[in-house]
C-alpha cells in the first residue's frame, strides 16, 4: 500500500512539473507587465525598469522559469502585486480554510451518496424508481453555486436562520493554532467561536456536498446492480447467506470500488467547486484569493494558487489510488 | 415496410419520456433565445433609474420586475438565453470534436500515442475545471468567443477520457481484427467498425456537456470573467441579484431558475439517451 | 425414501405478457447417495431444475403446480427462512464458473471462515483448523499459504476445489453440480470429477449432476435423465439410457457426438435448434417432434407420457429409434499431388509477451520455436489446453501478432516482416474465423454486408456483392432472407456460419479457425462440422483448426499437432497420434477425455 502510494507520487512529480511549466508560460505570454503592476501608479519608467531587473523579468524565459521553480520548491512563492504581501503567507491562511470546507463537503457528499445509492438500489424494479431517478437527474442539474445561492435565499434571507458571510460572527476572536478554524476554536476551548464557525460552515458545506452527491448515488446504485449479477453473489445466496449478509459482506465492498474511483475524480471537481461557493459566501479561502487575484491580474497569486490546487488534487488522487489498492486485491501482484 | 418506416420515423428513443421532455425543454429555451428580440418587452440594456427593483407582477410592463438599474428582468433573461445556448452548442461541439479526435487516436492506435494523450489528460485533470477555465480566461480576456474557447480547452478531457476507454473496448473486438484481415485500411476500419459503435456514447456525452457549458458560462460571467460587460448573461444577472439580495430576492431567483431549467433539459435528454441507446456511462460533474 | 422428489413440477414463465409453460409436470426422484445426471443441450431447462430447488428463479418464473420435495418437505411451499437454513448445510451447490463464483475482494480464508461460521464453527483457532482441513480434503497443496490468497491468484481448477471444499464442508445430503467442469481444461476436469466422486462416496451424498456432455454423464452418473425443451424425455440407469436409448433425441445426440473410439463415422446433424422460451407456448404434443426424424403427425398433438419401469422414455414410436443411423465411414479428403509448396510454413517461430510494468516486467514465452508445414488442402489441428499457446500461434499466422523470432511463409512468400506488402499478401491468402461470433460480427452491419466485407475492401460494385451474397448464403445452407438480418437476430449456429462465410468470401488458401465449435450445442456443432466437410469437397482450402476438443479434431482433421507450454510436443496423422500417443503429455490428455 505505502509502496504503491509512493509509486503513484513518483508519477505526480512529472505531472506537476508539466503543470508548472504550463502555468508559467500561459501567464507569461499575457500582455500584463508584472513589474508595472507591483509598483505604485506614480512610478516612473526607470523605476519600473529597475523593478523589472530585480524581478528577473529581463532574462530569457527558460531562465525565468528555472528561477521561479527553484523559488517555489524552497517555499518562496513571490509577492502579491496588489496586496503587497508574500504569497506564501496568503496561502497559509487560505488553504486550511478551503481544506476544512471541502473535507466537510466531501463527507456530506459521501454520506448522502451512500444513503441515496442504497435507497435507489432498494427501489430497483419499483414503480417509484423512475421518479427517484428523475429526481437525481434534476438534482444533478443544480450546480454547487446555484445550491449556494438557493440556500442563501432560503436559510439566510427568508428564514434568517443561518449566517452566510465570512467564517466567524462579529466580535469573536479568531484563534490561530493550526489554521483549521473548527479545530482551533475547540483547542482554545472557545465554544461561542466554535458554534459560530460551525454555523458559518453549514450552508457552504452542504451546498457543496449536496451538489456532488447525486453522481455518487448513481454510481453506487449501478455498481450494486452490476455486482448483483455476478456469480459470487448467487453462490453466496446458494450457500444460504441472508440478504443483509450478502449486501454487507459481499456486494457493498465490490460496489465500493467503482464508487471510490468516481469519488477520486469528483474530489477534483468539488475542490474546484469550492471556489464559487467561497466567493458567494465571502468565505476567505483559496477561491476568494484566486478570484480576487484574477480580477486584479495578480500573477504571482494566480500561479501559486493554481499550482496549489493541482498539488492537492494530485495528492488526493494518489491517496484514493492507494485506498483502491487496499480494497481491490486484484491489482496486487500475483 | 411499415415496420421499417416506423423504425425510421419512430425510433425507440422517442418513446423515452426523459428524452421527449428534455428535448421539449431545450427546444423551448431555444425558441425563447431565437425569438428574444421579438418576445422581450424592453431593450435588455435600457436603464430607468426611476423604476428600480420593481416587483414581479404579471400584466405590468415588467412581468418579472426590474433590477437595481431599472432594467427589465424578463428581457434580460430572454437575451441571456441566446448567449447561454450559443455558448452551449458551439462549446460542446468543439469540445467533442477535439476530445473525440484524440480519443479515437489514443484508443485505436494505442502505444505511445495513447500514452502521450493519456498523460495530457492527466495533466488537465489535475486542475479543477473551474480553476483552469479561470486561468484560461485571464490569458484569453473576456468575450463570448473566449468563453467558448476556454470551455473547449477545459472540457475536451471529459470526452477524451470516457470515449478512449470505449474505443479501446471496441477496438479489441474481433470484428475489428477481422476487418483488417479482410483488407480494410486503418481509416476504413476506424470509420466503419469502431466509430459507429461509439456514436451513442458520443451523443449522450454531447447532451450532458451542453448542460455543463451553460453552467460554466454562468460561472465565468458571475465572477466577471465571462462575456463583455455590455452583453447580457445569466451569470451577470446572478451577480447583480446577489448584491441586491435583500431588496429583490426574486431577481436572483429568476436567472437561477433559468439555468436550472436549461441544464435540466440537457440532463434529461442526455440521461434518456443514455438509457435508450444503452450506453454505459459513469460520469461525475463539476 | 427418496431424498429429492419432483412431483408434477410445473414451472411457468411470463414472456411479454404471455404465460409459457416451461416444465409441464416434471417427475423424477433422487435416492440418497446416488448420482443423477441431467443432460441435454442449452435451453433444455437443466439448470432451471437446480434453480427451482433453491427457489432462485429468474424474474417472471414461478412454480404453478407440483412439488419439489427434499427429505419429505416441499422446497417450493416452504418458508424462505426454512429453505435458506437448508442451503449450504443440507443442500450445497457447485457452480459452473469457478473463477467468478468466489468473491474477488475476499481472501480464500475469509470466505471459508464465513461459511464455517454459518455452519456453527466458532473461535479463531478452530476456524483456521477447519479451513485447513477443508482445503486438505480437496487435495490442495499448501493449505496454510492458500488461506491468505485471493481468487484471482488461483487457477480455475484450484478455485473449483475451494468451492467443492465449501460445498462438502457441511456434510450436505444433496449436492447440485451445475456444469461444474465445463469451464475447465480436460485434465483438470478429470481431476475434479475424481475428487467429487471421492467426497460423494465418502459422505454418501446424493448428487444432481447437470451437464451437456453425454459421455461425461455416462462416466459419472448412476442414473441419467435426458431433457429437451423443459421435458424429461428419457430417464433411467445411465448404462441403459446411453447404451440402448429409447428416445430419438437421445439417439440423435449420441450420433451427433464425434466418437473418440472406433471408426471415424459420419455425424448426425439434427436440423435447426432447441426451441426458445417463447416458442414453448406454441409447442403442443411432443416438443421434440418438429425436429424428430421418425415423427408421425400425431406426435405433434399428443403429449407422450414417460413410460417404462426402470428405464422410462417419453416417445410414441420407440420402436423406430434404432432406425436413426449415420454412415459409418467418412468420405476421404480430396486427393492432392505430393510435393506442392506448403501453404503455410513456420520455422522456429517464437513469441514472447511482456507483462507487468518496469521494474517488475516479466517476459512470458507464449510460443517457443514452433516449426510446421501445411500442404494445400490439408486439414491440420492444433490441440492443447488453455495457455498452451495455440491461439497465439493462430494469431501469428494471420498477422494479428508479430513473431519475436523465426520465419513465417505463406504460399511460398515470406511474411515475417509484417509490413504492408506482407499484409496484402496475407489478405489474399489467409483468413481467420474467430471463436466468439458475438465479438467477431459487427452488430451494426447486416449479414449480407458482413459476409461480403472482403469485396467491400476491394471496392466491388453492389451487383457483384449481391451475387456473392446469394452464392455464399446458399453454400452455408442459409435462406436468402437472412441476408437482411442483423447478427443479433441470428441463432448461435447461424452466427458461426456467417463468421465462416465472411472468411470464405474471397476464397482464401488457408483458413485459421480458433475454437469455432466450442461453446455450441452438440447438434449445432455437428451441423457445422458437416458444413466444413462439404466445403472441403467443393473448395480448395487448407485449414488450421485450433481446438481443445479432441473428439472434434479426430473427426475433422488429417493431421494433429499437440501443443504444451508453447511448444509442439507431438505431431502426426490424427489416427496415429490418438491411437499410439508417444509423448507423456499427449497420453495424459487422451486419458482425461471421457469416452
Amino acid at each position: 500500500m505505502i509502496l504503491a502510494v509512493v509509486r503513484r507520487l513518483a508519477t505526480v512529480v512529472p505531472i506537476l512539473l508539466v503543470v508548472s511549466l504550463l502555468l508559467f508560460t500561459a501567464l507569461r505570454v499575457l500582455p500584463i507587465d508584472p513589474a508595472a503592476m507591483s509598483m505604485p501608479p506614480t512610478a516612473t519608467k526607470d523605476e519600473i525598469e529597475i523593478a523589472r531587473q530585480q524581478m528577473g523579468l529581463d532574462r530569457p524565459l527558460p531562465e525565468q522559469y528555472a528561477i521561479w521553480l527553484a523559488q517555489v520548491v524552497t517555499g518562496d512563492l513571490g509577492r502579491s502585486t496588489h496586496l503587497r504581501r508574500p504569497v506564501a503567507g496568503l496561502l497559509a491562511e487560505a488553504l486550511p480554510a478551503t481544506i476544512e470546507l471541502t473535507a466537510l463537503a466531501m463527507l456530506i457528499a459521501g454520506s448522502l451518496g451512500l444513503a441515496g445509492g442504497l435507497m435507489l438500489f432498494a427501489l430497483r424494479g419499483d414503480a417509484v424508481e423512475a421518479i427517484a431517478e428523475t429526481g437525481t437527474t434534476l438534482m444533478m442539474s443544480i450546480p454547487e453555486f446555484l445550491w449556494a445561492l438557493l440556500f442563501i435565499l432560503v436559510f439566510g434571507v427568508l428564514l434568517e436562520a443561518l449566517p452566510f458571510t465570512g467564517r466567524l460572527g462579529p466580535g469573536l476572536a479568531r484563534p490561530m493554532v493550526t489554521g483549521f478554524l473548527l479545530l482551533d476554536t475547540l483547542l482554545v476551548r472557545d465554544l461561542a467561536a466554535f458554534l459560530s464557525a460551525a454555523q458559518h460552515m453549514i450552508l457552504p458545506a452542504i451546498a457543496l456536498g449536496i451538489a456532488f452527491a447525486p453522481p455518487i448515488m448513481r454510481v453506487l446504485r449501478s455498481s450494486l446492480i452490476d455486482v448483483y449479477h455476478e456469480d459470487y453473489i448467487r453462490q453466496a445466496r446458494l450457500r444460504g447467506l441472508s440478504e443483509t449478509r450478502v449486501l454487507l459482506g459481499h456486494a457493498l465492498r465490490n460496489a465500493a470500488l467503482p464508487t471510490l474511483t468516481l469519488m477520486g475524480v469528483q474530489f477534483g471537481f468539488l475542490f474546484g467547486g469550492s471556489l464559487l461557493v467561497e466567493v458567494i459566501y465571502s468565505y476567505p479561502g483559496m477561491g476568494n484569493l484566486m478570484v480576487d487575484a484574477v480580477r486584479n491580474a495578480d500573477l504571482p497569486i494566480i500561479q501559486a494558487v493554481g499550482l496549489t490546487y493541482c498539488v492537492v488534487v494530485l495528492l488526493i488522487n494518489s491517496l484514493v489510488d492507494g485506498l483502491y489498492l487496499v480494497l481491490n486485491p486484484r491489482l496486487r501482484p500475483r | 415496410m411499415i415496420r421499417l418506416l416506423r423504425r425510421y420515423f419512430y425510433p425507440s428513443w422517442i418513446r423515452s419520456g426523459r428524452v421527449v421532455i428534455g428535448l421539449l425543454i431545450v427546444l423551448a429555451v431555444l425558441a425563447a433565445a431565437i425569438l428574444a428580440p421579438v418576445l422581450a418587452p424592453h431593450d435588455p440594456a435600457e436603464q430607468d433609474l426611476m423604476l428600480t427593483f420593481q416587483p414581479m407582477r404579471l400584466g405590468s410592463p415588467f412581468p418579472l420586475g426590474t433590477d437595481g438599474l431599472g432594467r427589465c428582468v424578463l428581457s434580460r433573461l430572454l437575451h441571456g438565453a441566446s448567449l447561454a445556448l450559443k455558448v452551449a452548442f458551439i462549446a460542446a461541439i468543439g469540445a467533442m470534436l477535439l476530445g473525440a479526435a484524440l480519443a479515437y487516436a489514443a484508443g485505436y492506435l494505442g502505444g505511445w500515442v495513447d500514452w502521450t494523450i493519456g498523460r495530457a489528460v492527466d495533466v488537465w485533470m489535475s486542475f479543477p475545471p473551474v480553476v483552469l477555465s479561470l486561468i484560461l480566461m485571464v490569458g484569453l480576456g473576456t468575450g463570448a468567443s473566449n468563453v467558448i474557447l476556454a470551455i473547449i480547452l477545459v472540457d475536451w478531457t471529459r470526452f477524451c477520457r470516457v470515449l478512449r476507454s470505449e474505443v479501446l473496448v471496441v477496438t479489441r473486438r474481433d470484428h475489428v481484427a477481422a476487418a483488417r484481415l479482410l483488407g480494410f485500411t486503418h481509416w476504413r476500419t476506424l470509420l466503419l467498425e469502431v466509430v459507429p459503435a461509439t456514436i451513442p456514447l458520443l451523443i449522450t456525452l454531447l447532451a450532458l456537456e451542453m448542460g455543463i457549458a451553460v453552467v460554466v458560462e454562468a460561472i465565468l460571467s458571475f465572477v466577471g470573467l465571462g462575456v463583455k460587460p455590455d452583453q447580457v448573461a445569466w451569470g451577470q444577472m446572478i451577480a447583480d441579484g446577489r448584491e441586491a439580495i435583500y431588496q429583490a430576492p426574486a431577481n436572483l431567483l429568476a436567472p437561477v431558475a433559468a439555468i436550472f431549467v436549461t441544464v435540466a433539459g440537457f440532463n434529461l435528454l442526455g440521461d434518456g439517451l443514455r438509457r435508450t441507446l444503452d450506453v454505459r456511462l459513469v460520469e461525475g460533474r463539476g | 425414501m427418496s431424498l429429492l422428489v419432483a412431483r408434477g413440477l410445473t414451472l411457468e414463465a411470463e414472456v411479454e405478457g404471455d404465460i409459457v409453460p416451461v416444465f409441464r409436470g416434471l417427475n423424477f426422484a433422487l435416492e440418497p447417495g446416488r448420482v443423477l445426471g441431467l443432460v441435454g443441450e442449452s435451453g433444455a431447462g437443466k439448470s432451471m431444475v437446480g434453480r427451482t430447488i433453491a427457489q432462485l428463479l429468474p424474474p417472471g418464473f414461478r412454480v404453478s403446480h407440483g412439488t419439489m420435495e427434499f427429505d419429505g418437505a416441499d422446497l417450493v411451499a416452504m418458508a424462505p427462512e426454512h429453505r435458506r437454513s437448508l442451503l449450504g448445510r443440507e443442500i450445497a451447490f457447485i457452480p459452473q464458473e469457478p473463477l467468478t463464483a468466489l468473491n474477488p475482494v475476499l481472501s480464500i480464508g475469509a470466505q471459508l471462515d464465513e461459511h464455517h461460521r454459518r455452519l456453527g464453527v466458532r473461535g479463531r483457532r478452530t476456524l483456521r483448523e477447519y479451513a485447513l482441513a477443508a482445503l486438505a480434503a480437496v487435495h490442495l497443496p499448501d493449505p496454510a499459504g492458500l488461506l491468505s490468497r485471493y481468487p484471482h491468484q488461483l487457477s480455475g481448477g484450484q478455485c473449483q476445489r475451494v468451492l467443492i471444499a465449501m460445498a462438502f464442508a457441511g456434510h450436505p445430503r444433496l449436492v447440485i453440480a451445475d456444469e461444474a467442469t465445463t469451464a475447465l481444461d480436460v485434465t483438470t476436469q478429470a481431476h475434479i470429477i475424481a475428487l467429487m466422486r471421492e467426497l460423494q462416496r465418502a459422505s454418501n451424498t446424493a448428487v444432481l449432476f447437470i451437464t451437456h456432455d453425454l459421455r461425461l454423464a455416462a462416466g459419472v452418473c448412476d442414473d441419467v435423465a435426458v431433457m429437451y425443451a423443459g421435458d424429461i424425455v428419457e430417464i433411467g440407469p445411465a448404462a441403459q439410457v446411453l447404451g440402448a436409448s429409447r428416445h430419438p433425441y437421445t439417439r440423435c445426440l449420441q450420433l451427433a457426438n464425434p466418437p473418440m473410439l472406433g471408426t471415424r463415422r459420419a455425424l448426425y446433424a439434427l436440423p435447426e435448434q432447441m426451441p426458445g422460451l417463447r416458442a414453448l407456448a406454441r409447442l403442443n404434443g411432443c416438443r421434440f417432434a418438429p425436429r424428430c426424424p421418425v415423427k408421425a403427425d400425431y406426435c405433434l398433438r399428443i403429449d407422450p407420457p414417460l413410460e417404462g419401469d426402470l428405464h422410462r422414455s417419453a416417445c410414441l414410436r420407440p420402436g423406430l429409434v434404432e432406425t436413426i443411423e449415420v454412415a459409418d465411414q467418412l468420405a476421404p479428403p480430396p486427393w492432392r499431388p505430393a510435393g506442392e509448396t506448403p501453404v503455410l510454413a513456420l520455422d522456429h517461430v517464437s513469441k514472447t509477451f511482456t507483462t507487468g510494468t518496469w521494474p517488475r516486467a516479466v517476459e512470458v514465452a507464449a510460443v517457443r520455436g514452433v516449426s510446421l508445414r501445411i500442404a494445400p488442402g490439408e486439414f491440420v489441428a492444433v490441440v492443447g489446453e488453455s495457455g498452451s499457446g495455440k491461439s497465439t500461434l493462430g494469431r501469428l499466422v494471420v498477422g494479428l501478432e508479430q513473431p519475436s523470432a523465426g520465419r513465417i511463409a505463406l504460399a511460398g512468400t515470406d511474411v515475417t516482416a509484417g509490413d504492408e506488402a506482407a499484409r496484402l499478401h496475407r489478405v489474399a491468402t489467409v483468413q481467420m474465423v474467430f471463436q466468439d461470433p458475438q465479438s467477431a460480427l459487427n452488430p451494426r452491419r447486416r449479414v449480407a454486408s458482413i459476409i461480403t466485407q472482403a469485396l467491400e475492401a476491394e471496392g466491388a460494385k453492389f451487383a457483384v456483392r449481391e451475387k456473392r451474397v446469394r452464392a455464399l448464403l446458399a453454400e452455408m445452407g442459409m435462406p436468402l432472407e437472412l441476408g437482411v438480418r442483423m447478427p443479433g437476430q441470428l441463432s448461435g449456429g447461424q452466427r458461426q456460419r456467417v463468421n465462416i462465410a465472411r472468411a470464405l468470401c474471397s476464397v482464401p488458401r488457408l483458413l485459421v479457425a480458433d475454437e469455432i465449435v466450442s461453446g455450441l450445442d452438440v447438434s449445432v456443432q455437428a451441423q457445422l462440422l458437416l458444413l466444413l466437410h462439404r466445403l472441403r469437397q467443393d473448395h480448395d482450402f487448407a485449414l488450421l483448426f485450433i481446438s481443445h476438443d479432441l473428439s472434434v479434431v479426430r473427426h475433422l482433421c488429417d493431421r494433429v499437432l499437440v501443443m504444451h507450454g508453447g511448444e509442439i510436443v507431438e505431431e502426426g496423422p490424427t489416427e496415429t497420434v490418438f491411437g499410439w500417443p508417444r509423448h507423456e503429455y499427449t497420453r495424459t490428455l487422451l486419458a482425461a477425455v471421457p469416452r
